[in-house]
């Protein structure tokens, strides 16, 4: 992988956040009510209305107030959020260190279970556990996340029998074990669909390879089955199996945006409901904006891990 | 503790004493007969869900919001459980005869939580902030009646009105018009959306709008002994499903508001009681007086008659609330008046329709704003009902924006919400007059408008009483909008919660008044 | 498409698939109640002989509800996914036949969408817009067009080299004629096994959005709207929540079995 490749995957993300903004932006001025609509509600005067629209420099013309916006980002202004009168960039700070731990909490689960499930899956193809596996596998892509989320709030933190909070956040610096303890249900919501995904593609890429040629090779020359699967058919499977991880952080990223907003998790996800749902300009372009960078960046590292991982792929 | 009647409390003899004539200077009185003596200490744990989008209470309209800036911020006077004006702020005040020019007396060695004395300029400077458009204050609606305000010294108030208005201290009691600091208003007003500093019986420790707010004690309040917590939390889940599980395993140790669906439940739940609290809160369906088909009083009578209201409040409400004869006038407010009901009756309804020149009944669509969700609901429910009398009514639910951009106060027939005011005039004027400020219904109606201005001015509370009385009997008649049911106010807390109560207004809470019960 | 019978999963699939057809084709003719009338004695029951799958809390019959809410779901995921197919189609056949220039250019835009993940493609879109059926059904399915168009284009690209249709331009077809008769029906094959999963996403997708208030609005009888709306009262009647979540698991389940059959019918070594 050269310099230059780097380079032009990078210069690549940047121009799609360009364009993101700029479709977003779009997007709120064609929208009916505006953030002083929404801010003031049924109890808006024509002038408290008005008022409030010049203070908010809503009246400028489009392009004014896209490009003044732009300016200051670039110079790392992210702007006052309209509806919570803060700097959007404290805001974001704090949803995003929120969000991205529990996105990496579900990742470290998803990798830790799903790949030894398919793994497990492949080595005993047809027999009952794997069709468990695959079960489980199907019938996790089939529930919404919000049906899981409610399921586990119903069974694992009800009043009657729960054990585990009912939503909730415990900021790292006050209290690990709090936190953890309240990362337990979101994480697993997140995961399952992930999980069902990876399991599925782990089997079908492992029972591949085992069937290959190479593997029958190793095992004739006779490559204990241990060392033929660790060493030889794993390291074949990862790649491809790493790919639909970072497909996946696609999924997650919209999967957290429900989960949070049920776990009332201060995330980024839910911030991003909270800025549609009152058309904070501000806040919805930043939002956005990171969420669509933080794709874009989790799916290069992706393909900098594959690169690593199987020598076979080259990039030009 | 479950109130299903509000007991009005007279301090003095006459209704107009207390209002026009001075309140003897009590310390805020508490509502409850203590059958304990009330125990220091403890922190108070707060559930809601929707945001606390900032804590300037001269501008926030948010059911979390009026709660915090009932704890951080005092008014000059504050609205009691009876609807009367409790003192706050002010502990006196007198009126002269036409109830023009209001003199108050305000409460000495009295302090903001950053230490600095509260004076007369205090008020000046935040009336006057309240004044400006700019504000876009909810509470200016209130004040425009003032034509001057005046500081003769540091410890009174002569507020000069434009016009006579007996229930001026009353409508003081806003829960926007709380007062702020000379000192903090003279700086930008954005800094008071995350710094609150206000008289109230708590300070602001943390805010993080995103899950948290946190409140100690005031140590310098101005009631003796109160607020007996040494600090309150407030915890956000924006989701009913999570809050509701967290009340109920006791992480939290009160419920702002609770829903219908659940209250029962949460009622009947282990260690938890329910509250309900009626209220003069409704839900409306507006009938635009001046398009058709609604101009026909007719046809507006026949849609009043197709709505079964209490088998409404049965199965949107689950009976936790009140039929309502469509005055927005509830059994809470001093001058209501008992008028009757229109029963339903979709046979009458279909003949009325019939002579109005709609044999074969009127198909219209009934827009439903999405936010909050009972709108379609109501709108859902009296689909049904009305079919019977011959109305096809297409339920069109669209979100809150688009309806306040393009249907609210443009459209022919939607479902409106709105809480409870504080006082008659402030509730008819709120809608319904010719000139209100919100008007959406068209009605222009002379005689009511004329009734209203006189029940403003007049100082004589029989005449008033009379006034209004007729005045909810023209609406009652011409049906401006159908309302047809009044929605109780619910609440809940542990039993270990003592004195949590809610005001039907929903804004005011008297958390000073709130101890903790450990066995 | 007798081979579909033999792969356990493609039966499931096919079974689960006829029973949602059945309820979208004859619905309205099985259904006991009209799914939006009042029976405001009976609210919030379990089943019984008079209402099979019980009522929720206005006293409508679940079981006329979830076969009402049949059309509207399937027909949303349905046509969603169809719209993305179409214009996803349209764009990777022309990006893949049309040469290096402009399929650069189309595929530089289509990666930028595609750096938006679906959800919040469609939440913005729908924000815009407006809720309601129509409007994320719209949302859906251009969120699905990129993806969509990487598929066809390449299908169409590895299509294009293989020897039949390297055959047909030697012998100097038209282009038209190359792309209708010999292209696009060899590269139907993996869009139509991506388009099946895809049903069941837009389904889940459309749940998603009826609970977050974007989506299908009272009274429609839509599925996730029917558990967005049921979730306050499920501790009273939990088949209000599990009837039209069991529906929903099964119509996204079908699709997917079906869509895994076919993938391993049309190339059985492919893989995503």
């Amino acid at each position: 992988m050269s310099a230059a490749y780097l380079a032009r995957r990078i210069a690549a993300i940047l121009l799609v956040l360009l364009i993101v903004s700029f479709a977003v932006f779009a997007i709120t001025q064609i929208l009916p009510g505006n953030a002083a609509v929404m801010i003031l509600g049924e109890y808006a005067t024509p002038d408290n209305l008005a008022a409030l629209q010049l203070k908010l420099g809503l009246n400028d013309p489009w392009y004014v107030q896209y490009f003044s916006w732009l300016g200051r980002m670039l110079q790392g202004d992210w702007g006052t959020s309209v509806t919570l009168s803060q700097p959007v960039k404290t805001l974001i700070g704090g949803a995003l260190w929120n969000s991205g731990l529990l996105a990496l909490a579900a990742l470290v689960l998803v990798t830790v279970i799903a790949i030894p499930m398919g793994i497990l899956s492949a080595l005993r193809r047809g027999t009952f556990i794997d069709l468990i596996i695959g079960l489980f596998g199907y019938l996790g892509t089939a529930i919404p996340e919000f049906v899981t989320a409610t399921l586990l709030l119903v069974f694992f933190a009800g009043p009657d029998y729960g054990f585990l909070p009912a939503g909730g956040f415990v900021p790292l610096g006050e209290s690990v074990s709090g936190f953890l303890y309240h990362l337990i249900l979101p994480v697993v919501t997140l995961s399952i669909v992930l999980m069902a995904h990876i399991a599925r593609q782990v089997r079908s890429e492992m029972s591949d390879v085992l069937a290959s040629d190479y593997i029958r090779a190793a095992r004739l020359k006779g490559i204990p089955e241990r060392s033929v699967v660790t060493r030889h058919a794993l390291r074949n499977a990862m790649a491809p199996a790493i790919a639909v991880i970072s497909l996946d952080v696609g999924y997650l990223l919209g999967g957290i945006l429900v989960v949070e907003e049920i776990f009332a998790w201060p995330g980024l996800g839910r911030l991003m409901i909270f800025a549609l749902q009152n058309r904070d300009l501000p806040l919805i372009q930043a939002t956005t904006l990171v969420l669509a960078g933080a794709y874009a960046v989790s799916n290069l590292i992706a393909d900098i891990v594959i690169a690593m991982i199987d020598p076979r792929v080259r990039y030009a | 503790m479950t109130q299903f009647s509000i007991k009005r409390r007279q301090l003095l003899a006459g209704i107009a004493a207390f209002s026009a004539l001075p309140a003897v200077g009590l310390s805020s009185t508490s509502v409850f007969a203590q059958a304990a003596a009330p125990v220091a200490g403890g922190i108070l744990k707060i559930s809601h869900s929707t945001r606390v989008a900032s804590l300037c209470i001269m501008q926030t309209s948010g059911a979390a919001e009026y709660l915090i800036g009932d704890m951080l911020y005092s008014g000059l006077t504050r609205m009691g459980m009876d609807m009367a004006p409790m003192p706050d702020l002010a502990t006196e005040w007198s009126a002269d005869t036409e109830a023009k020019v209001f003199t108050f007396k305000l409460r000495p060695g009295v302090t903001f939580h950053d230490g600095s004395p509260f004076t007369s300029k205090d008020v000046v400077a935040t009336y006057q902030a309240i004044l400006k458009p700019e504000t876009a204050s909810p509470a200016r609606s209130v004040l425009n009646g003032i034509a001057d305000i005046a500081a003769p010294d540091e410890l009174t108030v002569v507020i000069t009105l434009k016009n006579s208005y007996a229930d001026f201290p009353l409508a003081l009691t806003h829960p926007n018009a709380r007062i702020f600091s000379a000192k903090a208003l003279a700086g930008p007003i954005e800094a008071l959306a995350t710094q609150a500093n206000g008289t109230g019986p708590f300070k602001q420790k943390t805010y993080d709008s995103a899950r948290l707010t946190t409140l100690v004690k005031n140590e310098a309040y101005y009631a003796d002994k109160k607020p007996y917590l040494d600090g309150v939390e407030l915890h956000y889940f924006p989701d009913l499903a999570a809050e509701t599980s967290n009340y109920l395993s006791g992480a939290t140790d009160a419920m702002l508001e609770v829903q219908q669906a659940d209250f029962a439940r949460i009622a009947a739940a282990k260690g938890s009681k329910g509250q309900r609290v009626p209220s003069g809160r409704f839900v409306n369906i507006v009938m635009r007086a001046d398009q058709k088909p609604f101009d026909d009083i007719r046809v507006r009578q026949a849609m009043a008659m197709a709505v079964d209201r209490q088998t409404l409040v049965d199965i949107v409400l689950e009976g936790l609330g009140v039929p309502a004869a469509d005055t927005n006038i509830s059994k809470q407010y001093r001058f209501f008046a008992d008028v009757p009901e229109t029963t339903y009756d979709p046979v009458a309804s279909k003949k009325l329709l019939a002579e109005a020149g709609y044999p074969n009944g009127i198909k219209i669509p009934l827009v439903c704003s999405n936010r909050p969700a009972i709108r379609s609901q109501v709108g859902i429910a009296v689909k049904e009902m009305a079919a019977a009398a011959g109305f096809d009514i297409e339920v069109q639910t669209i979100p809150h924006d688009t309806y306040l951009a393009n249907v609210w106060r443009k459209g022919n027939f939607y479902v409106g919400y709105w809480g409870m005011q504080t006082n008659e005039d402030a509730a008819l004027t709120l809608l319904f007059t010719s000139d209100a400020a919100f008007a959406d219904t068209a009605w222009n109606n002379k005689t009511f408008d004329g009734l209203v201005a006189k029940g403003r001015t007049e100082l004589d509370p029989e005449k008033r009483k009379a006034i209004y009385a007729e005045a909810q009997q023209l609406m009652a008649k011409e049906k401006p909008s159908v309302l047809p049911m009044f929605q109780d106010v619910l609440t809940a807390s542990r039993d270990v919660v003592q004195n949590w109560t809610c005001h039907p207004m929903s804004k005011n809470f008297y958390v000073e008044d709130v101890w903790l019960k450990r066995a | 498409m007798r081979e579909l019978f033999r792969h356990p999963t493609g039966v499931a699939g096919v079974i689960l698939l006829s029973l949602i057809a059945i309820a979208v084709i004859l619905g309205p003719w099985i259904a006991p109640y009209d799914p939006q009338q009042f029976h405001t004695t009976a609210r919030l029951q379990g089943p019984s002989l008079s209402y099979w799958l019980g009522t929720d809390q206005f006293g409508r019959d679940l079981f006329s509800r979830m076969l009402d809410g049949a059309r509207a779901t399937i027909t949303f995921g349905l046509g969603a996914t169809i719209l993305g197919v179409v214009a996803g189609s349209i764009i990777g056949v022309t990006a893949g036949t049309m040469g290096r220039s402009v399929d650069s250019v189309i595929m530089r835009l289509v990666d930028g969408l595609l750096a938006v993940p679906d959800l919040l493609f469609t939440l913005l879109i729908v924000t815009v817009l407006g809720a309601g059926t129509g409007h994320a059904m719209l949302a859906i399915a251009v969120a699905f067009t990129p993806g969509l168009a990487r598929i066809s284009r390449s299908a169409v690209l590895s299509v294009r080299t293989k020897d039949f249709v390297q055959a047909a331009i030697a012998r100097g077809e038209p282009r038209a004629y190359v792309i209708l008769r010999e292209v696009l029906p060899n590269t139907i094959g993996p869009v139509i096994v991506e388009a099946t999963i895809r049903v069941s996403f837009a389904i889940m997708l459309g749940a998603t959005l009826g609970f977050l208030g974007l989506g299908a609005q009272p009274p429609s009888t839509e599925w996730g709207l029917m558990i967005a709306e049921a979730r306050q009262y499920m501790f009273r009647n939990p088949w209000c929540v599990a009837v039209p979540g069991v529906a929903i698991a099964m119509a996204a389940l079908g699709f997917n079995l079906i869509g895994d059959a076919l993938r391993d019918l049309i190339d059985p070594r492919s893989r995503r």
